[in-house]
């Protein structure tokens, strides 16, 4: 016989209160999971703007770099804060899985400021540029793929202040740690993709 | 009511609305006194602004966010489901999230855009029975058929499919809901916002946006302020559908029953897993391109202006690298929908189930490689055509490993051709015409030929109507039982079905004929030699149009009497028939466990999964102990 000789549990079971809990089909924890895919969809929105670059620098030839010359000094300048936020964020992560509360304190806050100092850096260098987005193609795709990843680290900056206040707030422990470790997943990723911008932008 | 104001739902997201409104104007004067910009007060750039804001605002106050913003400031927040399951008609107008709950709204709402759409396209219909003009304007015409085309695309196959996926998915793998609900619900909620913004900018000066489902720059850069709606649109529109994605995946991936591996999945599983990697690989690439037009709408920018050292085919390039898969985003969850019927109704197992599954992979890589087969014409370098050319007629390969199988299913299968049955092989026929006239197009010489005609109407609606809409409905007919509890009129139905399928080819098929002939697309007047056949096909597309109202009586009458439908009405294997019409709230009492392939039809006993408490059912006491947590 079929499955329809099994029986169907009768209409719906009034008394229960509560889901099931769900089987765990992978090793993989669900919201570190989602995360990468998330990111995974973020390098692509890179990969767009990455395409706009080499469409306008290399296909279309447009005049690089924009303007005089880019401040590459203190974008690798920059660039060294935004790595060592990547050290003090793994510190966190380390101190919350071994519960130690004042080195979750000082970690976050030290990332968070080092963010911080990266986009005021970061804005600064726009306002001394000497160009505009509208200047030309190529300072579009400047302004276009830093401003993009500067997006990213102000989502960054919103994501770690959340985990700063739970943090603040004791409720991030070597139990409890997803509310920080995915935040800091996307705080690494925003750190790596100012590599491949920084390469691609200001150093090749 | 300041209670009502302040608890999630309606008011607040009425309240929250006009917040956000004021506070656009607010941000964008202050920011044009900052930079010292006169005047102060810019309407354009006020609309912009909160086209991109307002509609987080109203998200906010319909109570999208309340959960999360809790738990970000660190206040206690409890899982108690207030929010999970529909005990009346208002829950649908609510935040919810319950998957079952978020399947029908998500349903009902793409439904909704698709006769909306429809209505336009039967206005396109009417403006080209006869040369020369008849109702509207050429403007009207263009923004007409670009309305229609996004809605459906964007607002109707794309989310119906993550509909039906949602209300089945999980039941499917014996998951007690998707990973995020409160995710999915945002994903949804996201959507109607998508499809009102749109069909707003037909109230914009200038009139909608008229450049086309694929608002080409540097015509959507310079169109009036309609163009702005599908810009920003597009982008709520595809962050639903990313997030959704993202969704689907982690559900698959971690909260499978035990049992249930990779190759016992039912296909419409599998179809989703496929379709959700695209979603999530390509559709970043169609909200960068919808970013840099806006950038270069609102700010100046220079990405698309070739004065400034822009470049226009960098758009279709960007553009076109997500509008490719995407075709196969509105067509493999339909491939998993036509295995599902195509085994139960034909009582056979699926042909090759595990190539129907590595042909989804397949799809998923090639269309990755084809993109630039939209651009024949349009100026690229003339050596990039041939490996498009190439790719593009390879995916014909596991297209059609999934038409043979899905033919060799059928061979010596007991055949019930009841209304989901006729759907699924109406499908069949009607994807094969659509995709070999695809082939065809692969073939530079003749797509020269035939780009911007008929031919390229004919075409796309044979594989979007006759191949996504056909699946949809399928699926539809197929688990409207198990959504709603109630069987729908069978007779309807198949009438639905003949009228549906001869109107639809009377009208889409002479379009091959005119379009070869030369007759363009796009345009809202044509040359004499072509009024006959327009003429018989705007007739015949009016009565397709009449004939889905057909099926949303049928749909609306069933739904509120029609006859209780018992929990397995078709015999099928798959979970979610194991669990009662429409299931439990929380799906199962115990989580099932898969002992089988989903579809043993004709193995004498054969069992896919075991649902319910084993212990109480099957096995003998004391064994069930040991379910559960393998």
């Amino acid at each position: 016989m079929e499955a329809a000789a099994i029986p169907a549990p009768a209409a719906q079971d009034d008394h229960h209160h509560g889901p099931p809990v769900a089987n765990q089909s992978s090793r993989v924890n669900s919201e570190v999971l989602g995360i990468l895919l998330f990111i995974i969809s973020e390098i692509m929105l890179f990969g767009a703007f990455f395409a706009a670059y080499f469409f306008i620098r290399v296909v279309n030839a447009d005049g690089w770099p924009p303007g005089a010359g880019l401040p590459v000094a203190v974008a690798a300048t920059n660039a060294a804060i935004l790595l060592s936020s990547s050290v003090t964020m793994h510190w966190t992560d380390v101190s919350a899985k071994r519960g130690n509360q004042a080195g979750m304190r000082i970690g976050i806050v030290t990332t968070f400021l080092l963010g911080c100092t990266f986009l005021f850096i970061q804005i600064n260098e726009y306002l001394h540029l000497g160009f505009t987005p509208k200047t030309s193609a190529s300072a579009s795709v400047f302004f276009g793929l830093t401003g993009l990843h500067g997006a990213h680290v102000i989502i960054g900056l919103l994501l770690l202040w959340m985990s700063a206040v739970r943090i603040f707030k004791g409720k991030v422990g070597p139990a409890n740690y997803k509310g920080l470790e995915v935040p800091g997943i996307y705080w690494h990723f925003v750190d790596a993709m100012w590599i491949v911008v920084f390469t691609t932008i200001y150093v090749l | 009511m300041a209670s009502k104001i302040r608890q999630a739902g309606w008011y607040r997201a009425l309240a929250f609305t006009i917040l956000g409104i004021a506070v656009c104007i607010g941000l964008s004067t202050g920011l044009r006194a900052a930079f010292g910009l006169n005047p102060v007060y810019d309407g354009t750039a006020v609309l912009q602004i909160s086209l991109l804001m307002v509609p987080i605002f109203f998200l906010g106050g319909i109570g999208c966010f309340d959960y999360w913003l809790r738990w970000a400031s660190g206040r206690k927040v409890v899982d108690d489901h207030a929010d999970h399951g529909a005990k009346s008609w208002k829950d649908y107008f609510k935040v919810n999230t319950d998957h079952k709950v978020i399947g029908i709204q998500y349903i009902c709402v793409s439904f909704f855009f698709m006769f909306v759409g429809g209505l336009m396209a039967m206005l396109v219909r009417a403006e080209l029975a006869a040369p020369g003009r008849q109702f509207v304007d050429p403007n009207t015409y263009n923004g007409l058929f670009s309305v229609h085309a996004t809605l459906l695309i964007f607002l109707f196959v794309i989310p119906v499919f993550a509909g039906i996926a949602n209300y089945v998915l999980p039941l499917m793998i014996g998951a007690p809901d998707m990973a995020f609900p409160r995710l999915n619900a945002l994903s949804f909620w996201m959507l109607p916002l998508a499809g009102v913004m749109m069909l707003l900018s037909f109230l914009a000066p200038g009139g909608s946006f008229a450049a086309g489902w694929t608002a080409y720059a540097p015509l959507s850069v310079d169109a009036p302020i309609g163009q702005a709606f599908f810009t920003i649109a597009v982008q709520f529109a595809g962050a639903s559908s990313i997030a959704t994605a993202l969704n689907f995946l982690v559900t698959i991936i971690t909260m499978r029953a035990p049992g249930m591996t990779f190759f016992r999945m039912p296909l419409l599983v599998w179809a989703n897993f496929s379709t959700s990697l695209l979603v999530v690989i390509a559709t970043p690439f169609i909200a960068a391109s919808q970013f840099m037009v806006l950038l270069d709408r609102a700010l100046g920018f220079n990405f698309f202006n070739p004065a400034g050292g822009g470049d226009v085919l960098m758009y279709q390039h960007v553009f076109w690298f997500y509008s490719h898969p995407a075709v196969y985003i509105m067509m493999l969850p339909g491939f998993g929908i036509i295995s599902e019927v195509l085994a139960t109704r034909a009582r056979k197992p699926v042909f090759g189930y595990r190539m129907m599954a590595f042909s989804l992979l397949a799809i998923v890589l090639l269309g990755f490689t084809v993109w630039a087969h939209h651009m024949f014409v349009s100026g690229m370098p003339n050596w990039v055509r041939i490996p498009m050319m190439a790719t593009t007629a390879i995916i014909a390969i596991p297209t059609g490993i999934k038409i043979f199988s899905w033919v060799a299913t059928l061979w010596r299968g007991v055949l019930k051709m009841d209304t989901p049955m006729l759907w699924a092989t109406g499908f069949i026929a009607m994807f094969t015409l659509g995709g070999i006239s695809g082939v065809m197009l692969a073939m530079v010489p003749l797509d020269i030929h035939v780009s911007d005609t008929y031919f390229i109407v004919a075409h796309i609606h044979y594989v979007l109507f006759g191949g996504s809409l056909f699946t949809i409905f399928a699926g539809i007919y197929f688990w409207f039982p198990k959504m709603t509890g109630r069987m729908f009129n069978e007779k309807l139905g198949k009438i639905h079905f003949w009228l549906t399928f001869v109107f639809f080819n009377l009208t889409f098929a002479p379009m091959h004929l005119i379009g070869v002939q030369g007759m363009p697309r796009r345009v809202s007047d044509y040359a004499e030699q072509f009024a006959t056949w327009n003429m018989i096909i705007s007739i015949s597309s009016f009565i397709l149009g009449l004939s889905s109202l057909l099926f949303l009586y049928n749909m609306v009458a069933s739904w509120r009497s029609g006859p209780k439908a018992s929990s397995n009405p078709w015999n099928s294997l798959t979970i979610e028939w194991q669990v009662s019409s429409p299931p439990p709230i929380f799906n199962f009492d115990t989580i099932p466990s898969v002992v089988g392939g989903p579809y043993e039809y004709g193995v004498p006993g054969a069992v896919h999964a075991i649902v319910g408490d084993p212990a109480k059912d099957l096995v003998p006491a004391g064994a069930g102990a040991t379910e559960g947590h393998s």
